[in-house]
């Protein structure tokens, strides 16, 4: 049996929650999610005529009209359909294509950490963690963000283990974002910060991040901060181009910050994919810790990316919101996993350096490949993804170029329209990851340059 | 940074609970309030896991198959037909799986019924998507529905109810008239039944779960929860589900895409293997806890409780202090885990607002601080150990020491 982390989780349930202010929680849009006649239904005569006696609150019986509408969800979910990487995978496994596209490896973790997750199965931890997380756990986070950052931070009061990064950025919003707020966005970006924000109900405000290097519009962004703004998102290494923040921009938006007072959420699951640069955290910067969530995750620095471990770290104040919203979205993380990942984020200095080298070794075999074929590849300093443009082969857009590529060339990349609140700005560009075997690599350069030909 | 603090952020206060488990924690309590085993899950699962790292399933994943042997399953316990390709959602845990429902169809203002007393959890989430949770209390002793008292809580803005059956904390499992009853009022003003079932398999003399899904009218209205967790005792590898009509369980799993993604991918291909436990699996489920039901029961009567509502389900036993006791619910866990080293749950935090009646008295709600929530998903060896610290208890003449 575990010991005393686990004691306590039911009991946090049991906090009194004060629900005082509805602004707090995420706003969905206005329409009714239900299409609701104003008739009652007046299908069982007895039922009704024992229960004839009692008043009910609102609504008096009118005429009895039979309207059965099926379940039916809210319209503003219309936009939230299934996601263009599973798509893409279902078109690549129709036709055999080598999938450069969704961003996972095809080779596995490490067997050390996959030996520590079999052992605390065995061991028997397999009942709740504690919500915020095991302690160990978290505090093998603070001491890698220590030795990352320099930063010492409290592992019981200022880190949340989530399901995934991708829980953290819906806790962070959800926790953290009142509706209405206005949340600035650099496109292309992932796609569940749209999804999350719009569920919290913020105005978000896009500024594009344009090739061929990405730079940060220095000129957009002083005029779209403000005092009004209440959050900024940095994705650093950034999917889909690869790019990373530099030190310049880092500063600006941080002198931006703390002059308008606006906080900080940034995702850094890239973190030790930093080619071109060393990787630098926003929190790490003077006056940046007290405004700042660094969200990170294992599944992409130990190729796990299903085990869904995740985590936050933040000032107090700000991680308070993150649990809370955390505790209704998961409650808690996936316990093995969690004791694997503390062994995990102990390993020593070597296991990272072999994953870059490894890294760098695909990501040259791949951009040559691109290169060659005819692609213009844009340079990433760091992620597992490089996006190019594919106009000179002569397809009308993105998404066209990727269906095109699948049925007739047997590869798979992603359009990166989708990344973008205005497809159009995406329509050139698609997306190659490189987070698979040599072989595979070299498989889907050759069959491009055989079947891919210029216009 | 203070003003950056949203106003829910600055009312926080700390909880009576925490104290009480600091308090267990120094007195190295023995532990009948959290809700999950101590005891190991199922080995042949765990092998499952254990395979399933070591054969690679360790990336982003959907199992399909889980969703095929939930259809099946539903169709074998109530006769439902579960489109496994279009109805379901595979999420983390039944928390996730309720958050997303939550959010498919509740819009800001919306009403949702809970039945009081419940699981803290439900109104967070409903408060989250900036729904109004209104309570309707099941009465004391045996936690019954009033129709009435059901009935004059709905109003135009209820969206929908939600039905926890086997029942947390009570252990309460709906009847089927009662289920006719809300069934009925969901049809009436067409509302959508929320469910959780996860202690499904847990039931009780010859009692069975019944999802209000399987009722008339209902499976085109109805989003059923639930998870692996209590059946497989695995509360810590979070895998749940909800099952849906279409459009539902799609909303539902669009919004799991963007919450977490995918549920852990190891779990799920051992949930394969779970799923298809053999019905022998389920049965000694259900005995094992019977036993450890009445012997809780047997437990708590030697040392004054009377117990007038035996559990029905779930491993949660709902116990109302002794009437010469005068002490608190919280004053009498304080008391029990100092005198006895044995903690449980003080029954007051599930429960919400003031009980149905229109002018409510301090006699009226007094039962909200008079119970306790035990939790019998222990080992044999825990409670026995339970049982001789409540023995400790009685004095030479057989009468409780614990002073009330």
């Amino acid at each position: 049996m575990q010991a005393a982390e686990c004691t306590w989780s039911q009991f946090e349930m049991l906090r009194p929650l004060c629900f005082k202010s509805p602004s707090l929680f995420s706003n969905f849009s206005k329409h009714s999610p239900f299409f609701r006649s104003n008739s009652r239904i007046n299908r069982y005569p007895s039922f009704m005529a024992t229960m004839s006696s009692v008043s009910t609150r609102n609504d008096p019986l009118s005429t009895p009209q039979i309207t059965h509408q099926p379940l039916q969800v809210a319209k503003r979910l219309e936009k939230f359909k299934t996601t263009i990487f599973t798509q893409m995978s279902m078109l690549a496994i129709k036709h055999g294509a080598i999938n450069l596209g969704q961003g996972f490896p095809n080779f596995d973790g490490p067997d050390f950490v996959k030996e520590a997750a079999i052992q605390a199965i065995k061991d028997g931890k397999n009942q709740y963690a504690r919500g915020y997380g095991v302690p160990d756990f978290n505090n093998a986070i603070a001491a890698r963000f220590k030795k990352d950052t320099g930063l010492v931070i409290d592992p019981e009061k200022e880190v949340t283990v989530t399901s995934g990064c991708t829980e953290a950025i819906a806790a962070t919003m959800l926790g953290l974002i009142n509706p209405g707020d206005e949340v600035i966005l650099f496109a292309p970006f992932y796609d569940s910060y749209e999804a999350t924000l719009s569920m919290a109900g913020a105005k978000i405000k896009c500024i594009t991040l344009r090739p061929p290097d990405f730079a940060v519009p220095i000129d957009e962004l002083n005029s779209a901060i403000s005092k009004n703004t209440r959050a900024i998102l940095i994705n650093t290494p950034h999917n889909p181009t690869g790019k990373m923040f530099t030190r310049e921009e880092l500063n600006t938006i941080a002198s931006l910050c703390i002059e308008n007072d606006v906080l900080v959420f940034t995702d850094e699951v890239y973190d030790k994919l930093a080619f071109e640069m060393d990787h630098i955290s926003l929190a790490s910067l003077p006056g940046m810790y007290e405004r700042t969530v660094t969200m990170n995750s294992l599944g992409k620095t130990f190729s796990l990316t299903g085990w869904k471990i995740g985590w936050a770290i933040a000032p107090p104040h700000l991680t308070w919101g993150v649990r809370q919203a955390h505790s209704f979205l998961t409650f808690a993380t996936s316990t093995p996993m969690q004791w694997a990942a503390t062994v995990a984020l102990c390993a020593p200095d070597s296991y990272f350096e072999e994953l870059k080298r490894d890294y760098m070794e695909k990501k040259a075999i791949l951009v040559q490949g691109l290169k060659d074929v005819g692609f213009k590849v844009f340079p990433s300093s760091g992620t597992y993804f490089v996006v190019v443009d594919h106009t000179p082969f002569g397809l009308e857009n993105d998404i066209a170029f990727c269906e095109y590529l699948i049925k007739e060339v047997g590869v798979v990349a992603i359009p990166t329209s989708v990344f973008y609140l205005n497809p159009e700005d995406g329509k050139n560009l698609v997306r190659f990851t490189f987070c698979k075997d040599e072989e595979t690599l070299r498989s889907a350069v050759e069959r491009m340059k055989e079947k891919l030909k210029k216009k | 940074m203070e003003e950056k603090l949203s106003s829910v952020a600055k009312t926080f206060t700390p909880s009576p609970i925490q104290e009480l488990s600091h308090l267990a924690q120094r007195c190295n309590a023995i532990n009948l309030a959290e809700g999950f085993p101590d005891f190991s899950a199922p080995p042949c699962i765990k092998q499952a896991a254990v395979s399933a790292i070591n054969n690679d399933f360790n990336q982003y994943r959907h199992v399909q198959g889980i969703c095929d042997q939930l259809a099946l399953k539903m169709n074998k316990m109530h006769g439902l037909n579960i489109d496994p390709l279009t109805d379901i959602a595979i999420c983390c845990g039944q928390t996730e799986a309720f958050a997303a429902a939550v959010f498919s169809i509740i819009d800001k203002g919306d009403e949702v019924l809970l039945f009081d007393p419940c699981y803290e959890t439900y109104q967070g989430c409903i408060a989250m998507a900036g729904g109004i949770p209104v309570y309707v209390p099941l009465d004391p002793p045996h936690w019954t529905l009033d129709p009435e008292k059901l009935m004059s809580s709905f109003t135009s803005r209820t969206k929908a109810v939600v039905l926890n059956s086997p029942h947390n904390p009570t252990g309460k499992v709906f009847s089927r008239e009662e289920l006719e009853v809300i069934a009925e009022c969901c049809r009436r003003w067409d509302c959508v039944a929320i469910t959780d079932e996860v202690y499904e398999y847990i039931t009780f003399d010859e009692q069975k779960h019944e999802t209000i899904a399987s009722l008339p009218g209902m499976q085109e209205r109805t989003i059923i929860t639930s998870s692996l967790s209590k059946t497989f005792s695995i509360t810590g590898w979070r895998i749940g589900w909800a099952i849906a009509p279409a459009s539902a369980a799609s909303a539902i799993r669009n919004i799991h895409v963007k919450i977490t993604d995918s549920a852990p991918a190891p779990f799920q291909e051992a949930a394969l293997t779970a799923l298809s436990s053999p019905t022998k699996y389920f049965e000694t489920l259900r005995i094992e806890y019977q036993s450890k039901r009445d012997f809780c029961m047997k437990l708590l009567n030697s040392v004054g409780f009377r117990i007038q509502f035996k559990p029905q389900g779930s491993f949660f036993l709902f116990a109302e202090l002794p009437k010469d006791c005068l002490l608190s619910d919280v004053e009498y866990v304080k008391e029990l885990i100092k005198q006895a080293g044995v903690v449980v749950v003080p029954g007051h935090g599930f429960f919400h607002g003031k009980s149905g009646s229109d002018q409510p008295s301090d006699e009226s709600f007094r039962h909200q601080k008079r119970y306790i929530r035990v939790a019998f998903c222990k080992s044999e060896a825990t409670l026995c150990a339970a049982a001789q610290k409540f023995g400790e208890l009685m004095n030479a003449k057989g009468s409780p020491k614990l002073h009330c």
